[in-house]
């Protein structure tokens, strides 16, 4: 009985104290201890945290094997499978976690806006806030150094690149007619809403493997997700009326909206430049499905719209100008996947479809155009580890173009072309470690319509220099197709090609952000023909070439003054090429050596207000005076527009909104017109092409009905 | 003699047989003393510990996700806010995982929204203010009477209230709702979420100035 005792008491004590202790030191890589990791057994409670010097020490009833696991934020999690009696002195080195926050980003050439990128320069709202911009989603890129102002023209002008060196996309897949349908002079906006997009990337050069096609630049638009609630948006405004909403079931949501714009109302009221005959009018619709799968995403665009106008425009050698009569219709259709397939293997699939018709009148010579547009992409994306990432994927496109022009008492032309390209990319994404990244890729393209096949290279890498800072570089070659206007009357070109080297420096410290970027573009095999513009009969050729250089400055402050932000960029621009019909290489017309823009967006309290205000400079811009004998080395006046806008919050769900572009009414000239033949002192006249009108008035009243009486669209302004 | 060596044995089982509830009661109890003790980061961990072993339990997860969400409430420096926001968004990410429609883990995500919108209201304050208001609506639609949806959802209102210049004491009948809701709640489950009820006072004073 006395052994059993015995037997017993020894038997509690050593279910009480038969413990081993487990101890160690946790330093990173360089050797710095880490005080505060958490250091544990698996699936037990036994574990503590590390001390000011690193170490750390706990007692354990386990025995055998078992697992122990050292955590950290920003590290990654360390784990150590032995037997719990050999856990002693241990020393266990954390490998820095690359998808930290505060790791290096690879962002040379980029601005990203969101609310998720670590280098984000522009929030989502931003986008839609700034003045000048008025609900036009391209507008505030025209604030972001890279970009030229091109008044008249609207879209965007990056880097010494022409606006057809740029391309958009939608989800990933092209969008092939971004811009509104217009003519010379009239400047165009953006197709699409502003508040389907959560994130934009904007990248003036050096971009991934994954877009090919632009010698420039490529805007990437990526829509909405989940919307947050279900609501109905009505906008009034003196130059149109609007309408949206949005309903939410369990697994998908569909917004829906529309809006009519009809500038008559308005013209009648503000002098106009140009002769409107029938005043710009537009009807478009969009509607975004999104459907929520198991280990997927799947979402559906589709966009039309409806353009028509008609007008005089002023012509140096026609006194009673020429008449110009478009009616567009644009059916844009985008489908695409965003799924998990396990093992770290994602896919993101889709295709985009475009029909675009444009009906046209010039003097009395009707021209009728039809394109058919087509894209579908599949990439694959392997997640090898966190500091290795492989993508790969493939692409078709396909356009089809026809048009037939009428010309009275002459004859009636058609022109055709069917443009194939098949493209095959990857690239690959290494972390060296948390301060040193790089990307390396190759785009592989063949086209049947001028049948060719090229090999583009692309490369970028990063380095933090310090906590706030790093330096990136990337390189890239990037082919383009010839244009519409040229592919219709021959396809006997190669594509015009660009070269991009970029150096970047990025600052970033408590809500401010220095960005500089330094580049070197060169152009090779850039397009050229005989006449003033490109026709049935011209001759081409690809003995073009060029180079842009440069240097690209953002500075943005949202931190120094309470309810303040503002941004500021600077653009030095040096370029020349010789392509069209240049008779050597020269500046062309929409470059300007240097451009300026200053946002600012402060929110007053007491008013209930947002106002904002953007400044835009540009350098004077080179013009060709045939009464000099150098080719383009003329310059116009400064370019100057101060724009405002104010939303006042009527109550949280009501908007009253007033925006004024050009306030001060600078009076800018962007080009001249010269005569084609001299007059009777031997001189060619010109005319100054200004904008239409010089200021441009935005009034308008939002309001938002929703069950929760808090969303408003202070955001889509 | 037999008699002890039966009680000794029982003792010894019964010992053997309470651990596992026991030690998840002193763990949790630790934890909330650690977090009390201004040791959050050491709350954390034992959480997080916790959660490892109580595969079905999602309080420990959740409490993780809370001590990380309220300790940024203090901090200025963006990188330790934004890494601690993240870290706390997968923590409730685990909790989902466990628990599905639960009024509480909807209030602790508005909670979470909340902190991103207080750190940079220029940022996040339109993205994610009408996500937090349908979080809140969501919670009292599938539990009327819990306090903390209540109460909380009463100051973010107010919140907004102030700041588009309207006077927040209009939801002050909500807090004396919010009042009753904390006087009523009982729950079974040890550690069940109770907090809230120490912000009552100064929120009840700010209603009684004039």
């Amino acid at each position: 009985m006395k052994l059993l005792l015995t037997f017993t008491f020894i038997f509690l004590f050593i279910a009480t104290n038969a413990q081993t202790t487990i101890s160690g030191n946790v330093t990173d890589s360089s050797g710095i201890p880490i005080p505060g990791a958490n250091v544990y057994l698996n699936e037990t409670y036994d574990g503590g945290s590390t001390g000011e010097n690193g170490s750390f020490s706990f007692t354990t009833t386990e025995t055998g094997e078992q697992t122990l696991l050292i955590s950290f934020l920003s590290f990654e999690t360390y784990t150590l499978v032995s037997d719990v009696a050999a856990m002693q002195n241990l020393k266990i080195v954390l490998r820095e976690d690359v998808n930290s926050l505060g790791s290096v980003v690879l962002n040379a050439g980029t601005f990203s806006a969101g609310d998720n990128s670590k280098t984000a320069v522009l929030t989502p709202i931003d986008i839609v806030t700034t003045a000048g911009a008025a609900g036009d989603y391209i507008g505030a890129f025209q604030t972001l150094p890279g970009t030229s102002t091109v008044a008249e023209d609207g879209r965007l002008f990056v880097r010494g690149g022409d606006a057809s060196e740029a391309n958009v996309y939608i989800d990933g897949l092209k969008v092939f007619q971004p811009f509104n349908a217009t003519t010379n002079n009239v400047p165009t906006r953006g197709r699409f809403s502003p508040f389907l997009f959560k994130g934009t990337n904007f990248s003036t050069g050096g971009y991934s493997a994954e877009y090919g096609n632009a010698l420039s630049s490529v805007l990437l638009l990526n829509t909405i997700d989940e919307p947050n609630q279900e609501k109905t948006d009505i906008s009034i405004i003196n130059v149109g009326l609007g309408i949206g909403n949005t309903q939410r079931w369990k697994k998908s949501s569909l917004s829906v909206n529309a809006f009519y714009l009809n500038l008559k109302p308005y013209q009648e009221v503000i002098s106009q430049r140009m002769k409107w005959i029938k005043p710009y009018e537009s009807l478009s619709g969009e509607a975004v499905y999104r459907h929520k799968f198991e280990n997927g995403l799947l979402k559906v665009y589709g966009g039309i719209n409806y353009t028509n106008f008609d007008l005089i425009q002023e012509d140096i050698d026609t006194p009673e100008g020429i008449n110009f009569a478009l009616k567009n219709r644009n059916l844009y259709l985008n489908t695409s996947y965003k799924g998990d397939l396990g093992n770290d293997w994602t896919i993101t699939t889709g295709a985009s479809f475009a029909n675009d018709h444009n009906d046209i009148k010039i003097v009395n010579t009707p021209i009728d155009n039809n394109e058919n547009s087509f894209h579908f992409k599949l990439k694959l994306r392997k997640r090898f580890s966190n500091r290795f990432k492989l993508n790969m994927g493939a692409e078709q496109f396909i356009t089809t173009f026809s048009e037939k022009a009428s010309i009275p008492n002459l004859d009636t032309f058609r022109s055709t072309f069917n443009n194939t390209s098949t493209a095959i990319f990857t690239e690959g994404n290494i972390f060296l470690s948390k301060k040193f990244a790089m990307q390396l890729g190759a785009r592989g393209v063949h086209n049947s319509l001028l049948s060719y096949s090229k090999i583009s290279p692309r490369a970028s890498l990063a380095y933090k220099t310090s906590s706030k800072s790093q330096i990136s570089l990337a390189y890239g070659d990037f082919y383009q197709n010839p244009q519409q206007n040229i592919l219709k009357y021959t396809s006997t070109l190669e594509p015009e090609k660009s070269s991009h080297y970029i150096f970047n420096y990025l600052y970033q410290n408590n809500k401010r952000t220095l960005r500089a970027e330094a580049y070197y573009k060169s152009y090779d095999a850039l397009i050229k023909y005989n006449t003033n513009t490109p026709e049935f009969t011209s001759l081409y050729n690809n003995n073009g070439s060029g180079y842009a250089a440069g240097l690209d400055v953002f500075w943005r402050d949202n931190s120094s003054i309470k309810n303040f932000e503002y941004w500021a960029s600077y653009s030095y621009l040096d370029t020349q090429r010789d392509y069209k019909n240049y008779p050597e290489k020269a500046t062309p017309n929409f470059a300007a050596k240097h451009n300026v823009s200053l946002v600012t967006k402060y929110w007053i309290e007491n008013w209930k207000s947002m106002i904002g205000t953007t400044y835009n400079f540009a350098s004077g811009r080179p013009y060709n005076d045939p009464n000099q004998s150098i080719f383009q080395n003329q310059k116009t006046r400064t370019y100057n527009s101060l724009n405002l806008n104010w939303a006042y919050l009527i109550s949280q769900q009501k908007i009253l909104y007033l925006s004024v572009s050009n306030v001060l009414g600078s009076n800018n000239v962007f080009n001249y017109q010269y005569s084609n033949t001299p007059n009777t002192q031997g001189n060619f006249n010109r005319r100054a092409i200004r904008p239409n009108a010089d200021r441009f008035f935005i009034i308008g009243f939002f309001w938002t009905i929703s069950d929760d009486k808090k969303d408003n669209q202070l955001d889509n302004l | 003699m037999k008699t002890l060596a039966v009680l000794i044995a029982f003792f010894t089982l019964s010992i053997l047989n309470s651990q596992t509830p026991s030690s998840y009661e002193k763990g949790m109890s630790k934890a909330f003393e650690l977090w009390k003790d201004k040791k959050p980061d050491e709350a954390i961990h034992l959480f997080e510990r916790i959660a490892k072993v109580e595969k079905e339990n999602w309080l420990p997860y959740y409490y993780a996700a809370q001590v990380h969400i309220f300790t940024t409430f203090g901090l200025k420096e963006a990188e330790a806010i934004e890494s601690r926001l993240k870290k706390a968004q997968e923590y409730l990410n685990e909790v989902n995982t466990m628990t599905n429609n639960n009024a509480e883990v909807l209030v602790m995500e508005a909670m979470l929204n909340t902190a991103y919108v207080s750190y940079n209201p220029s940022v996040y304050g339109m993205t994610l203010s009408a996500k937090i208001e349908q979080l809140y609506q969501k919670a009292k639609v599938l539990d009327p009477k819990n306090p903390r949806a209540t109460l909380n959802h009463a100051q973010w209102k107010m919140g907004s209230a102030k700041f588009f210049g309207k006077d927040p004491k209009t939801f002050c009948p909500e807090i004396e709702k919010a009042i009753l809701y904390f006087e009523n709640e009982s729950h079974d489950i040890p550690f069940y979420p109770q907090w809230g009820k120490e912000q009552l006072s100064s929120i009840q004073e700010s209603c009684k100035k004039e």
